[in-house]
């Protein structure tokens, strides 16, 4: 394995970028909600929050005193150990998987040459999380939330993780950094479109977002599986989806978009071109969320085990092909 | 310098394998004696995750990841998927039958018994002739060093899979 750090790799240092990363993931999922209040509002011709700061910026803020302030109740039937053990659970994860990418060609905590691996393996434990906590809110809308979210993940976790392997195959590489890399000539996207469509269709599923949000549908299940978490356990569960949905926009821009890189000619830091692109896709995801309906429980089920799942096999054996052919 | 710095983290976690032994067989024991069946499984998956450390004690991030990714993030999910679907949560330990306690007992004592040999032969220590995780090594790994194992699996996995097919379609008795 190799080191790419900005800093010396001391003890002291990872710490340091540890707390960085840390802020970011609060300062992101402010700024994340705040958006999507904005973006919301002008899909439905309204404002959004104007009030608190410069354009409502201070919403988000003036909502985590709240919840920082907000008594935490614990309800009385619930499974203890699992109802408080979930929160922990789900964020934990979402914290780790963030530190894997590389943001610039310098910039990157630690580059695995099994990244992509390891990602896949975080998101995993997160599922894990989600049911500890509709199963131990003793609350049947909760876990009637959380066997929705288990299904529906395992659905779309296949799709997700055969669009990726395209990537691996053209990169010949698991490392984040080599695979932003291995597009300086051409993005992926460009040779994997279907990849990128069936990639980000599962991602959106996977974040359990709109047109795909039936785990947590406000109309039917009031919350889902933290429909019985208050306060900072709430603040936590919807930190972690938010910071998923970073997570998931991050790993596209770094397989499919090319990360890092953009235009030579333009004087522009890497670190701006990634995190345009990122911010470029969650806007996509929240304007595809403004703009379907909710689809039922059959048709999310059978468009993934009928179309997506199918469509990523077959790509993935052309790509294999292509590859054995012309290189 | 590099090769010193991966030296000194394997060091550092052969030192603490013992509590991932340790988190593993708790997790085992925890897993066989818990009433609730979910508390069960969510033991289970502690077990695994010990499972996972060791590995990455023994100096394999690539397995102990996969191990997570289809262990932890796969299998235990399923399980858990499953059992909402089969029966009542509530119930106690299956009130089952001693006999079968003595089953799985002699079945787990048997596999112990035959593998016993083996883990005292075994040299217990960070393997660094793989310390290469490419894609390319981990292909010809799988398909050239370890391809007996590899379809082995693959028939295990196919019988399960029947077996499941079996098990599911028995007609209940009329």
């Amino acid at each position: 394995m190799t080191l790419h750090v900005l800093w010396p790799n001391t003890a002291l240092m990872t710490v340091l970028a540890g707390a960085v990363l840390m802020a970011y993931v609060a300062f992101n999922g402010m700024l994340l909600v705040w958006l999507e209040r904005k973006v919301s509002a002008r899909f439905q011709r309204r404002l959004g929050p104007t009030e608190v700061g410069w354009a409502g910026l201070l919403q988000s803020a003036a909502d985590v005193i709240k919840l920082l302030a907000k008594q935490l109740i614990t309800p009385r039937h619930v499974d203890r150990p699992l109802y408080h053990l979930a929160p922990v659970l789900v964020f934990v994860p979402v914290l780790a998987g963030i530190s894997l990418f590389p943001f610039d060609r310098h910039l990157q905590l630690h580059d695995f040459n099994i990244g992509l691996v390891l990602l896949f393996a975080l998101a995993g434990l997160g599922f894990l999380g989600i049911f500890m906590a509709g199963w131990g809110s003793n609350n049947k809308y909760a876990l009637l939330g959380a066997m929705r979210a288990v299904a529906q993940n395992i659905a779309y976790e296949i799709p997700l993780i055969l669009a990726t392997l395209p990537v691996v195959l053209l990169a010949r590489t698991m490392s984040l950094r080599e695979v932003v890399e291995a597009q300086h000539q051409l993005w992926f996207i460009v040779q994997q479109p279907v990849a990128f469509a069936i990639y980000f269709i599962a991602a959106v599923a996977e974040t359990n977002r709109a047109p795909f949000d039936i785990p947590e549908a406000e109309s039917e299940l009031v919350a889902g599986f933290h429909t019985e978490y208050s306060g900072m356990r709430f603040a936590f569960f919807f930190l972690a989806e938010y910071t998923n949905m970073t997570i998931v926009c991050m790993i596209a821009a770094t397989l499919f978009l090319g990360g890092y890189i953009g235009p030579s000619w333009l004087p522009v830091p890497g670190w701006v071109w990634f995190f345009g692109k990122v911010y470029l896709l969650l806007l996509v995801m929240m304007w595809l969320r403004w703009t379907f309906p909710r689809l039922r429980f059959d048709q999310l089920m059978s468009f993934a085990w009928g179309v997506l799942i199918p469509l990523a096999i077959v790509n993935l054996l052309l790509t294999a092909v292509a590859i054995k052919v012309w290189r | 310098m590099l090769e010193n710095a991966m030296l000194e983290n394997v060091r550092v976690l052969g030192s603490a394998a013992w509590v991932f032994v340790a988190l593993a067989l708790i997790g085992g024991a925890l897993a066989v004696t818990l009433p609730n069946i979910l508390h069960a499984i969510f033991s289970l998956a502690l077990s695994l995750v010990g499972v996972a450390l060791l590995f990455l004690a023994l100096g394999s991030p690539f397995v102990a990841a996969m191990q997570v990714l289809i262990y932890v993030g796969g299998i235990s999910v399923a399980m858990v998927f499953a059992v909402m679907f089969a029966f009542a949560l509530r119930e106690g330990p299956a009130g089952a039958a001693r006999r079968r306690r003595g089953l799985a007992g002699a079945a787990a004592l048997g596999v112990f018994a035959a593998l016993g040999p083996l883990i005292a032969r075994a040299s217990w220590s960070p393997h660094f002739a793989r310390n290469d995780w490419t894609v390319a090594a981990l292909g010809r790994a799988l398909l050239q060093h370890y391809n007996v194992v590899f379809e082995a699996l693959s028939v295990v996995l196919l019988l399960a899979i029947v077996g499941a097919i079996i098990v599911a379609r028995r007609e209940p008795p009329q």
